[in-house]
């Protein structure tokens, strides 16, 4: 099965400023945008890059989740591309 | 006229990032997908060393690159999801843009693009069964902005970033890109302007897979000894699973380079692991 969705999610955290702010606010009213399965949205929620990675997320796509998270929020890997 | 200078380089972000505060922050990222890098991780003395090390290496790279007296710095390497995502991504890419911007941190680059020849090359390539994909609009990322920092400070030339996929499977052959490569040395041969290339990337690094954190040095040596004692042809008999299985994915933006210089011998080469994810590495031919 196609992982796009789950991909596009993650992607969009880190390229679509907008996403992120609404994400950071309501993560699960922005998932509900997606079309994604309720184990992505699970693996999702929790945050956890490595429980991305088997669901068909790429292995680097898979870091973005961390833009959720307040102890990695403002790190210097989001101010590169 | 016939190319000028070859070079490839390392583009990894820890590169151009600030020893100490800078490194640490960009690695408790890292460390969240390989813990084990922790225990391997360097010091902050070790950090210095290597950035000294590698302007030491880049140094020896824009010497020659000034000396050679370029009109415009080909500069090939791979998109890594800033571009190109899962709806389409090109093989090969070709920029038509007339200007090229990016940001790395507190640094920006804004370069102009030389699109002329990126349409030579791109008309060559259809002529001669390479289709490139081509646009008129890139954003410049660390896979090239973290080599230019070091070679090109100032836009004093255009340069034409050339795109291969090494980031998603499936991605191209090695005796493929080194055909690319081929065919761009043709059609600089065939230019008034005195081109120079840059491939970036590598050597060995897993990023994203379940390995991240490893580094095969032993791979990466023999790479360089390849390409020391002008064998580089060579290159393109390997399988792209001897590239895969070191950790190598981005040699083969190096190929496409490599298809310019055929058997030229590389005249420096440096060499330096980071401890924790890849083997830092840096060549140039003078031609």
């Amino acid at each position: 099965m196609s992982s796009y969705h789950l991909n596009r999610f993650l992607f969009d955290l880190k390229m679509n400023q907008s996403v992120l702010k609404r994400a950071s606010a309501d993560l699960q009213s922005v998932m509900n945008e997606y079309d994604l399965t309720a184990e992505e949205t699970e693996a999702l929620k929790s945050g956890d890059p490595r429980r991305l990675r088997p669901l068909g997320a790429h292995g680097m796509v898979s870091l973005y989740i961390l833009r959720l998270n307040p102890a990695f929020r403002d790190n210097v890997y989001w101010a590169q591309k | 006229m016939p190319l000028v200078s070859a070079l490839a380089a390392s583009h990894a972000p820890n590169i151009l990032l600030e020893p100490g505060d800078e490194w640490e922050d960009f690695m408790r990222l890292h460390y969240t997908m390989a813990p084990k890098g922790v225990d391997s991780k360097p010091t902050l003395e070790q950090q210095r060393t290597l950035r000294h090390d590698a302007e030491r290496a880049f140094a020896v790279l824009r010497s020659d690159l000034e000396a050679a007296r370029p009109d415009v710095l080909i500069v090939v390497a791979n998109d890594q999801f800033v571009n190109f995502f899962f709806n389409v991504i090109p093989t090969f890419f070709i920029t038509l843009a007339d200007e090229v911007k990016g940001q790395f941190t507190r640094h920006s680059f804004h370069y102009k693009n030389h699109k002329d020849l990126g349409r030579a090359i791109l008309r060559a390539g259809l002529d001669e069964g390479i289709d490139f994909a081509f646009g008129e609009y890139v954003e410049l990322q660390h896979t090239q902005t973290v080599p230019l920092y070091f070679l090109l400070p100032k836009p004093e030339i255009p340069i034409l970033p050339v795109y291969v996929n090494t980031w998603v499977d499936p991605v191209p052959t090695p005796r493929r890109c080194y055909q690319v490569g081929q065919l761009i040395r043709e059609v600089a041969s065939a230019r008034p302007e005195r081109v120079a290339i840059l491939a970036t990337g590598g050597l060995s690094h897993f990023p994203g897979s379940s390995r991240i954190g490893e580094i095969d040095t032993k791979f990466d040596h023999q790479l360089l000894e390849i390409l020391r004692v002008g064998k580089a042809p060579t290159l393109a008999d390997y399988t792209l699973d001897q590239l895969l299985q070191a950790g190598d994915s981005e040699f083969l933006n190096w190929m496409v380079v490599l298809g310019t210089i055929g058997e030229a011998k590389a005249s420096s080469t440096f060499y330096m692991p980071d401890f924790v994810a890849t083997g830092w590495g840096f060549v140039s031919w003078r031609i």
